[in-house]
């Protein structure tokens, strides 16, 4: 069999495996329901005027990427229910390589988030909509490779902890620090207002090229980041994909090997 | 007395098994308002700050409610796992009446949200200003009436619900209908104002009033910040809240427990 059909099977196994949370999908909508509905729109009464025309827009969009990170995540949930029922034996004993199944259980948590995430995303282009299509395909593209290189991340880290409930508390942390720093909820020039430590860390996290990328791609370019949109976040994004993808192999790889995960 | 004691004790024990669980809440809520609320007082409007002074005030008793709320819904969690385990089989074998070990339960899911609160409170105090002894009285008092209720509807909906992930669809859907239809984020005035525009349907808009979460933390405001003004029926509607999530879930407890 060929390396690609091979990752294509991890691929589809991690796709089948993710109708099982049927539970998430539906609290993530309720959560993404209650972001717009509540937060988003009396949010957007409490800013300063000059932000307050584009902020309901502004919020849903950075919503849609934080939906778009926790979902990606969740993958290294899975590694760890699969160490504790004795799964990664069986996967081990198949004919694929660590390699191969690492770069698809790669693919397959960032094509999951996706697929969690494209209804909202559906909804989202009905409300704020979009000004350029290539742009927005290109914003899309940037958003696949950056879902991937979240399920890297989560992937490295889940083989790093050996505990799951040090897992879930430091991707809890983690996630809190990483969103907040970011320009998902506002715009960079406020953060810089509030703390120059705390826009420094947002200009390098993945979370705001991404958050730039898709406001860049459905038209709401008042308050980006980067500069020169969209190549600087397009670099970021990059580069943020090829670390944690060569990183995550590499720790995979490693720890597979005389039974590291137990 | 003894009885209720002992599980107060059991469960306080359980509450410290969690002892990661909660540090990575506490730097959660933190980072809320270390970060968030810094950078969205930067944002804030005019008419909003003459309201509200900061938006770091302001949000500090909302953060304390939302970590007091998170803790105290804990036990629902563990007693749902305890059915599902079969375990409450042996808490019905132990020498306790059903009542006390569904008012142990109450008290100590209570009780656990309000330690698990204390940092969070001493953070507000340190960063919105001290309260007076009696006001500080009645913050408490408030917080508690608040923990058990949210304890209440925890262990009803916990003893109701036999599926986890039933139980957690269920804990989500609360959460986040009363944290963000209420005035923990943004002052209640807004979304009334909201409601007399039409966009936000009246029936958010009564939640939100009548929201103990709201009630709680608007209670903290008037004592610290001198804004909403203090009035009786913050307490009325915690009361309210309390004894009728108590009594459902005493009665919830005692009643399902015993025929499953």
């Amino acid at each position: 069999m060929r390396p690609m059909r091979k990752i294509l099977l991890v691929v589809e196994r991690d796709l089948r495996r993710f109708i099982q949370y049927k539970f998430l999908v539906i609290l993530r909508t309720i959560w993404f329901g209650a972001q717009v509905a509540f937060f988003g729109l009396i949010a957007s009464r409490m800013v300063v005027p000059e932000l307050a025309d584009i902020y309901f827009e502004f919020y849903i969009a950075g919503v849609v990427i934080m939906m778009l990170y926790s979902s990606s995540v969740f993958i290294g949930y899975d590694i760890f229910e699969e160490a504790e029922h004795g799964v990664f034996e069986y996967l081990l004993s198949l004919p694929v390589s660590r390699r191969e199944l690492v770069l698809g259980r790669s693919i397959g948590g960032g094509i999951r988030s996706f697929i969690l995430v494209g209804p909202i995303i559906a909804i989202t282009l009905a409300i704020i909509g979009w000004a350029n299509l290539p742009n927005l395909l290109l914003a899309f593209t940037a958003l696949f490779l950056f879902a991937f290189g979240v399920s890297g991340m989560s992937i490295t880290i889940a083989v790093t902890l050996k505990s799951g409930d040090h897992f879930d508390i430091f991707m809890g942390v983690l996630s809190a620090f990483i969103v907040r720093l970011s320009t998902t909820m506002y715009p960079q020039a406020f953060v810089q207002d509030a703390s120059q430590a705390y826009a420094i860390l947002s200009q390098f996290n993945p979370v705001t090229y991404a958050s730039d990328l898709f406001r860049w791609g459905t038209g709401i370019e008042r308050y980006l980041t980067m500069s020169p949109m969209p190549l600087a976040a397009l670099i970021g994004i990059v580069i943020f994909f090829f670390l944690f993808t060569l990183v995550g192999v590499t720790f995979y790889e490693k720890r597979l090997e005389g039974g590291g995960w137990q | 007395m003894k009885a209720i004691i002992h599980l107060v004790e059991y469960d306080f024990r359980n509450f410290f098994r969690y002892k990661w669980w909660l540090a990575g809440l506490i730097s959660m809520n933190l980072a809320d308002l270390l970060i968030m609320a810094v950078v969205y007082n930067q944002m804030l409007s005019p008419e909003i700050t003459e309201l509200i002074r900061s938006y770091i005030s302001f949000f500090a008793p909302g953060v304390t409610v939302v970590g007091l709320f998170a803790s105290a819904f804990m036990i629902g969690r563990e007693i749902n796992m305890e059915v599902r385990r079969q375990i409450h089989h042996y808490m019905l074998s132990l020498p306790i009446t059903r009542l006390e070990l569904a008012v142990g339960r109450l008290l100590a899911g209570g009780l656990r949200g309000m330690m698990y609160m204390t940092p969070l409170l001493l953070t507000t105090f340190i960063i919105v200003g001290f309260p007076t002894p009696l006001q500080l009285l009645i913050i408490l008092g408030a917080l508690f009436l608040l923990a058990t209720g949210i304890a209440g509807v925890s262990i009803a909906i916990a003893v109701s619900i036999s599926s986890f992930e039933k139980f957690i669809t269920a804990r989500g859907l609360i959460y986040y209908l009363l944290f963000f239809c209420s005035s923990i984020f943004y002052p209640l005035t807004l979304i009334q104002k909201l409601g007399q525009e039409g966009i936000m349907p009246q029936p958010f808009v009564t939640l939100a009033e009548l929201n103990p979460l709201s009630n709680c933390a608007n209670l903290i405001r008037a004592f610290l910040l001198g804004n909403p003004p203090f009035t009786l029926d913050m307490i009325r509607n915690l009361i309210v809240f309390s004894a009728v999530f108590v009594g459902t879930a005493t009665v919830a407890y005692m009643k399902i427990i015993q025929r499953k």
